[in-house]
This record gives structure tokens, C-alpha cells and sequence, in this order.
């Protein structure tokens, strides 16, 4: 990420307190907060229920005035109007008008941003589309379950195709298919190069979508840096294999003692997540074309959202939702994953294996990720340090030792 | 602009999605259209007719003075339910904010006002065309020549009393009646004599003559048309049938005008009006009319009474100057200038207090507008009275909440001063330049000033909620 690039977010010794009727200080909600956000970035603040996250975010959209201290949006203060034009903002309810229906929600949203009138249309018909609802736009918000007027709050922030998106716990109130498109359109975004600020409590959310993250609690800031460095753990090591036969897994066991001094403190098989076998369910139920009043199949993100070079190939969405539009295909199966750790010197014997005794480098995998990082459908990113040849070189001699081959997963 | 458009349309959407504004629709809808078939008046075509527009027209500013101050609602709505921050945070000034709603409301009102007064016209046709008649042939002339159109009323000329009081001032200096007289003020004596002579004029006797004389009577001098001369006399002591008869002589043939002779009977304290054919009128715009006490008609009592014209009700000429739609669109007007105005009051409120605060403060200022007249006579009697017998703390909040009242004062306008209703029912002209006068004191200063201090107030306020 380029540092040196104007922050698109700048916030110097940022302080907030809340006043009684008699002016007396109540509650310091902001203290001496300091934040850097460059273009691109998808940044997490993170934070327990009432550690300033929602009051940081509404001092950045001038909904409250600091205290004390210094904020800059796009280079200008948060209340300057032409600001607001490169913001799209979903707060933490969706505070909708009741008696509009989507359609002139999203139009509404679209003229405050002095949208011509065929870009709006475009727009909302292509955002319906992505959030499900164009079947139901012509229902008022009012009529809307949460989950519903939630998905409206996420197209009304998407209109104006925004250079800064100011997400305030986005997956509340969504079903995971909604919580999954959430992430998707977040990380399509981050690809297209917007810079995306992200509040939430929810952790899996943050990790799975953002490159940076600051931790408040009670106000002030307590970490921050890259997600990746902070959550790096050096002292184990996760294989992922096809599945093995007992004999494999004892030969490995072997090898592992022989050469690092060290015992498997794990072998399980994997289990699919939650996430993943609610959404195959849904997929099958939308196939099946099963009534539903709630959101039915959603739609891919607009194109006006997206890189036109970058289609995203085959995405989630593409694959879950996307199927709406066109004949659907079952879900490809998704190679299992591995099952809980359940002692994490398993880690630390693998992590042993994979190190070479020339070099002593860290070796870590990422496709072979542990039960506290949520699946992806996507393609798995390889770290570039891995050393495959290390896993093959290591496959290789235990065959060679035993010959036997099974299905097991180490 | 088109912001602040999109705002309004917005507040107009709202109000009708909402169904406030639906309510009030209703409601004015059952006043308009109801009122005809429970209203009589004095049983007569034109009292019918007066009646309706009078109630139907104070209960449209009534309503539609309600509808403005809950549809203010919809800022504290907002910022109660957080709609805001999604407004807040798009490309969108406070100001554009505020204005935007404001005109939302006022062209609300504006269409409810067109509504309304549509169906009174309507309505009035409807009550001419039904009404059952007393005298056919009277009923619909006194109608259309009465209350069906836009007059111009202009008092007599009264003539020069302060120069006989100076007179007899200087003669009874020169006597010495002042003499030795303690406390004597010069300027009150003239002013005392003056009205002396002032009464002498109002009254005639038995047999006696009074001229009235009116100048500007632009009208169109054609004798196909009519001028009225209006009036209303009252007697010093009653005759038994309660009527007089006496003589009025209009035109002045020094100045080339026909003259005519008209004998009334007339009831005594009512108010009557006689029609002059228009080429009475001089050329130079000036009509003359003489009144005789003395009874034209042979065989009837004699009516041996003195005639007081009171200075309460001055004798008048009233001329067409104009339609009677032309003068309802003008009336409408100034009552949308009083809506502008208490919806930038309600705006003001709403962000300042929650919804129930801001619409008590609302309606008090739309109470003290329109009693702003009896209220000022009020405590302007309470302070110069009561002030002297209370302690110098009580003075001190008396004066300090007479200081207040002066503030207000200036802010607040004076609705009885922009309200037309008797006039426009009285067929009198609902003036372009009393309209003009209403644009430009209620809307142009007034509503700015109290708009201009609603938008100050938010842009200085935090629209979000504290949560933490």
C-alpha cells in the first residue's frame, strides 16, 4: 500500500466527549485518536460495543463535531459538501424511509448525489439486481425485514460509486448469503482500488476482508498494522493433503520424529464450514425455484462498481448468485478443510517440518488454513515465501519409506 | 437547486405517503363541502354566501395552519430516527437541508390553498344556484353586487376642523378664559376643540344638510355602472318603526355631472348601501354627495330626529376595481404568507427541540401572531399601571419581560394586520399593495430572518445521537 500517497482519512489527536445539559463532561468516548487510511486500503476498526468505533465514523462524516483535534477526508474537513459526494456510507441500522418503496429510495439517494436521471436508473436497477430485490421494488422499506432493508442501505451506499466506503457493522442484521455478498462486494472494491473504512465487532468479518486494522477500546487505540502481521503465527505448521491412511499418518509421525524432534499434535478431518453449507442449501433451494417473499437470487455487482479488465472471473458470487440469471450448475465441491486444532503444538511440529535445517526459514501456507480462518471459495492466495518443493520433498520420502498409500489428512 | 428541489419533493412525498397531509385534505374537504348544507347565515342569498366563505376560509388557515406545523415534524422525525445520517452524509448543505423542507411544506400548502379555494368558488356558484329565494329579483343582484366582487371603499373627506378650533382658541385666549386655569396645555384644548367641531359635523338636524365629499374615485365612469355609497346612521333618539327617511342628492353640476335625487328608508343602525349610476363621478374623479334630513316621502311620519354619522363608521364610496376571483387568488396569497412564515417558526423549532416541545413553541408563536394586538395593549397596560405598585425585583422582571416581548415583537408579525377574510367577504379589494406589503414584511424579511436562524441552529448542531 502506498504510504506516501495522500491519506484519503487523516485523523490527528482526535478527541470526543459527550456533555451533559450543563456542559460538564459525561463520557470520553474518542481519545487521542490517530488515523492514517490510504487510497486503497480496506481498513478494520475493530473494537467491543461502545469503543468509539460508531462515534469515530460519525466525526468523519461531520454527524458530530470533535472536541479536540484535527480530521481530514480526502484532504478537506468532513463537512465540506464536495467531500460527501466521494463517500458512500452504510451505518450500523439502515434508517430508510418507510414509506418509499427501494426504487425511489435508491433514486432519492441517487439525486441527492445529482445523479442524471439515466445513471440513476441504470444504477438502480443493477443494484437491485446485486442486493436480490428487484423482484420486491416496489414494496416500501417499511415492509422490509431487516436483513432486507439492510441489503437497500448497501445499494444506497454503493450509488454514487464511491472513492471512500464507510461500512459501520455491515453484516449486521444480514443471513450469511447477504454477510457473504457483503464481503464480497467489500472485497471487490478493495480490488477496484477503493478505500474502504470498516467498523465492526464481528471478527471473522474484518479479517476476512481487510488489509489493515486499528483495535479501540474504551476510546483509545490499542493495536494497529497490517492484519497479515498481526495475525502471522510463526510457531506452527498446517499441512493440508487428500485424505490419508492411518499408515501414512504414522509414517509422517515417524518422519516428523526423526528429523524435527517433534509429534503431530493434531490429525482430524475437516469440516465445511456453516457459512458454506448454508449457502450450498440456498444455491439448491434457488435451483429448485422455491417461493420465497424474502430476497430472492442475487445479482452480480454492477459493472459501474467493478474494473472493467477485472471480471472477477469465477467468483462466489458468480457461482452462487449470479446462477439466477443463467443456468445454474451445482456449487463445484470445495476441498475439505482442516478440522479444528485442537493443541496448537501440531503447529509448531509442521511449522518444524516445513523449516530446512540450511536455512532455518519460516515457512507458512495459507491454503492449508486452520479452523479459526474462515473457508474462501476463491482461489487460496499463496504466500510468496512458501517452499512447495519442501511438502513434495517430504510426500516423496515417506512413499518411499512405506509405500502405502490411503486417504487421510494430516 | 435541484438539491434542494429533490429535498422538497422529498417533504411533499412524505406528507402524502404519510398520510398527514392526506388527513388534512379530508378534513378540509368535509369543512368546504359540508359547510353549505349547515350554514344559513341571516336566511338571505347573500348572508348564505358570506357565511360559507367566512367559515370555510378561517377553517382552511386553521387546517392548514395544523398541517404546517406536524409536517415540521418530519426534521425532528428525522433526526429521532436517523434518517439524517444517510441525508447528512451525501452531497448535501445544511442550508439546502432546511430550505428544501421548508419549501416542501409551503408547496403543500400553496397546492391545499389552490384546492380549498377552488372549491369555495365552486361551492359558491353551487349555494347561488340553490339557495332558496327571498326576493328573486333583489337576491342575486345584491349578491353580485355585494359580496360576488372586488370594491375599493374610500371614506369621505373629512373637512378642516383644526382651523375653526385655532380660531376659537386664539378668541378665547383673547377673552381670558384660559386664565388662572391650572394645568392648562395648549396643544390639548386644540385638540379638544377640533373634535368639538368634528361632532358638530357628524351630527345633523331635522332639515338639515351634510356634504360628503370623496376624492380618487378611479372607477369607470359609464352610467351603465354603479358606484355605492355606504353608511350606517344612528339617531339620538329611536322612532317607533326604527326607521328614517331622508334624502340623498349625489353628483355635482358645477362639475358637469347629472345629479340624482334618491329618498331612503332605512333601518336605523344598519348599515346601508345605495347605488349611484358612475357618470355621478366628475371628471376629475371626485363624487359629491349631499344628505338631507327630512323626510322625502309625503303621508309617512315625519321623522324629526337628529342623524349621527360616527366616526367608527364613516360614510364611504366603494367602486368596482375589480373580479372576484382576481381578489380570492390575492386573499390566498396572504394567507400563504402567514403559512411561510409559521412553517420557517416550525422549522426553527423542530431543530431545535423534540417534535412535542417544538410544536407547543409553533402554535404558541402562531397564537401570539394573531392576538399579538390584544396582547400588546395588554402588558403595555401592566406595566404602565401595575409596575408602579409592585417592588423594584418585580419591576425588574416586569421590565425585563417587557424587553423580551419587544424582541418577539419585532420578530413575530401581526396576523390581524394580513388578515383578509372580512374584507374579501365584504366584497372589498384584497389590495395588490396590502399583498406586496405581505411579501415583502411577512416572506422577504420576517420568514428569511427566522429561516436564516433555523439553518444557523443546524448547521451548528450535531444531527447524530450520542451512543456510546
Amino acid at each position: 500500500m502506498a504510504e506516501t500517497a495522500a491519506p484519503v482519512v487523516q485523523t490527528a489527536g482526535l478527541v470526543k466527549i459527550f456533555k451533559d445539559f450543563w456542559r460538564r463532561p459525561r463520557v470520553e468516548a474518542v481519545k487521542d485518536l490517530n488515523l492514517r487510511i490510504s487510497p486503497g486500503e480496506v481498513f478494520g476498526l475493530l473494537g467491543p460495543n461502545g469503543s468509539g468505533k460508531t462515534t469515530t465514523i460519525k466525526m468523519l462524516l461531520g454527524l458530530l463535531y470533535p472536541t479536540r483535534g484535527r480530521i481530514s477526508v480526502f484532504g478537506r474537513p468532513p463537512s465540506d459538501v464536495s467531500v460527501k459526494a466521494r463517500i458512500g456510507f452504510l451505518p450500523e441500522e439502515s434508517y430508510l424511509y418507510r414509506f418509499l418503496v427501494a426504487h425511489e429510495t435508491l433514486d432519492y439517494y441517487g439525486r441527492l448525489f445529482r445523479l442524471p436521471a439515466r445513471v440513476r436508473a441504470e444504477r438502480t436497477e443493477r443494484l437491485l439486481d446485486m442486493v436480490g430485490l428487484r423482484q420486491e421494488a416496489k414494496r416500501p422499506i417499511g415492509e422490509y425485514s431487516k436483513g432486507m432493508a439492510r441489503r437497500i442501505g448497501l445499494a444506497q451506499a454503493l450509488i454514487n460509486d464511491p472513492e471512500l466506503l464507510i461500512l459501520d457493522e455491515p453484516t449486521s442484521g444480514l443471513d450469511p448469503i447477504g454477510a457473504r455478498q457483503m464481503k464480497d462486494v467489500i472485497r471487490e472494491l478493495g480490488r477496484k482500488g477503493k478505500t474502504i473504512l470498516l467498523s465492526s465487532h464481528i471478527l471473522a468479518d474484518v479479517e476476512d476482508v481487510c488489509d489493515r486494522v486499528t483495535i479501540l477500546y474504551g476510546g483509545q487505540q490499542r493495536a494497529a498494522g497490517d492484519i497479515s502481521e498481526l495475525l502471522r503465527k510463526t510457531d506452527a505448521t498446517v499441512i493440508t493433503t487428500p485424505a490419508l491412511s492411518e499408515q501414512t499418518i504414522e509414517k509422517v509421525r515417524d518422519l516428523i520424529l526423526r528429523l524435527e524432534q517433534k509429534d503431530i499434535l493434531d490429525v482430524s478431518n475437516p469440516r465445511v464450514r456453516l457459512e458454506d453449507f448454508f449457502l450450498r442449501i440456498v444455491h439448491e433451494a434457488q435451483v429448485a425455484n422455491i417461493r420465497t417473499s424474502g430476497v430472492r437470487k442475487l445479482g452480480e455487482i454492477p459493472d459501474f462498481l467493478q474494473k472493467p479488465t477485472e471480471s472477477t472471473m469465477e467468483t462466489i458470487i458468480e457461482s452462487l448468485v449470479g446462477a439466477a440469471t443463467r443456468k445454474i450448475e451445482p456449487l463445484p465441491v470445495q476441498e475439505p478443510l482442516p478440522g479444528p486444532r485442537k493443541a496448537e503444538p501440531t503447529r509448531e511440529v509442521i511449522d518444524g517440518l516445513l523449516k530446512t535445517p540450511a536455512d532455518n526459514d519460516e515457512v507458512k501456507t495459507e491454503a492449508a488454513t486452520d479452523s479459526s480462518e474462515p473457508a474462501r471459495f476463491e482461489q487460496p492466495r499463496r504466500p510468496s515465501g512458501i517452499d512447495s518443493g519442501v511438502i513434495d520433498d517430504l510426500l516423496h520420502r515417506a512413499d518411499d519409506e512405506t509405500g502405502d498409500k490411503g486417504e487421510s489428512t494430516s | 437547486m435541484s438539491t434542494t428541489w429533490t429535498i422538497a419533493r422529498h417533504m411533499i412525498a412524505e406528507g402524502i405517503r404519510m398520510k398527514l397531509a392526506l388527513v388534512f385534505l379530508v378534513l378540509l374537504g368535509m369543512v368546504v363541502l359540508g359547510l353549505p348544507f349547515s350554514i344559513s347565515g341571516d336566511s338571505s342569498l347573500t348572508g348564505a354566501v358570506q357565511s360559507f366563505m367566512s367559515y370555510g376560509l378561517s377553517a382552511t388557515g386553521l387546517l392548514l395552519a395544523l398541517l404546517t406545523v406536524f409536517l415540521s415534524r418530519s426534521v425532528a422525525d428525522e433526526l429521532v430516527q436517523r434518517q439524517i445520517y444517510l441525508v447528512m452524509t451525501k452531497p448535501v448543505a445544511r442550508w439546502q437541508y432546511i430550505l428544501g423542507k421548508w419549501l416542501g411544506v409551503t408547496l403543500l400548502n400553496a397546492s391545499f390553498l389552490v384546492c380549498s379555494g377552488l372549491t369555495i368558488y365552486v361551492m359558491v356558484h353551487y349555494i347561488k344556484a340553490t339557495h332558496p329565494p327571498i326576493d328573486d329579483r333583489y337576491d342575486e343582484a345584491e349578491l353580485n353586487n355585494e359580496v360576488l366582487v372586488s370594491r375599493h371603499a374610500l371614506n369621505c373627506v373629512l373637512p378642516d376642523f383644526a382651523s375653526p378650533a385655532k380660531l376659537e382658541f386664539q378668541r378665547n385666549i383673547e377673552q381670558g378664559l384660559y386664565d388662572n386655569m391650572p394645568g392648562f396645555d395648549p396643544v390639548v384644548e386644540k385638540v379638544r376643540l377640533a373634535k368639538k367641531y368634528e361632532a358638530y359635523w357628524r351630527v345633523v338636524g331635522p332639515a338639515e344638510m351634510r356634504v360628503f365629499e370623496f376624492r380618487n374615485v378611479l372607477c369607470d365612469r359609464s352610467p351603465d355602472k354603479v358606484v355605492h355609497i355606504r353608511y350606517k346612521a344612528d339617531v339620538s333618539e329611536f322612532p317607533r318603526d326604527e326607521i328614517f327617511r331622508c334624502l340623498w342628492r349625489v353628483g355635482d353640476p358645477s362639475k358637469g355631472t347629472p345629479v340624482s335625487n334618491i329618498p331612503v328608508r332605512h333601518v336605523i343602525r344598519r348599515f346601508h348601501s345605495i347605488p349611484v349610476p358612475a357618470d355621478r363621478v366628475a371628471p376629475d374623479h371626485t363624487l359629491t354627495a349631499y344628505f338631507y334630513n327630512s323626510n322625502p316621502y309625503r303621508g309617512e311620519p315625519q321623522f324629526d330626529n337628529i342623524i349621527d354619522f360616527r366616526k367608527a363608521n364613516e360614510v364611504q364610496v366603494l367602486f368596482v376595481v375589480g373580479s372576484f376571483e382576481w381578489n380570492l387568488v390575492r386573499l390566498l396569497i396572504l394567507m400563504q404568507c402567514k403559512l411561510m412564515f409559521l412553517a420557517a417558526v416550525a422549522f426553527l423549532m423542530t431543530t431545535a427541540f423534540s417534535f412535542p416541545v417544538a410544536c407547543l413553541a409553533s402554535f404558541t408563536v402562531y397564537v401570539l401572531a394573531g392576538m399579538r394586538s390584544f396582547i400588546e395593549s395588554s402588558l403595555d397596560w401592566s406595566s404602565d399601571d401595575y409596575s408602579m405598585m409592585f417592588t423594584s425585583v418585580t419591576e425588574f422582571l416586569l421590565h425585563s419581560i417587557m424587553y423580551l416581548f419587544h424582541m418577539l415583537q419585532w420578530v413575530i408579525p401581526d396576523f390581524a394586520k394580513y388578515d383578509a377574510v372580512e374584507t374579501f367577504v365584504n366584497g372589498r379589494n384584497v389590495s395588490l399593495v396590502w399583498v406586496l406589503q405581505a411579501v415583502l414584511w411577512l416572506v422577504v424579511v420576517k420568514t428569511v430572518i427566522v429561516l436564516g436562524a433555523a439553518i444557523l441552529l443546524f448547521h451548528r448542531r450535531e444531527v447524530a445521537e450520542i451512543s456510546v
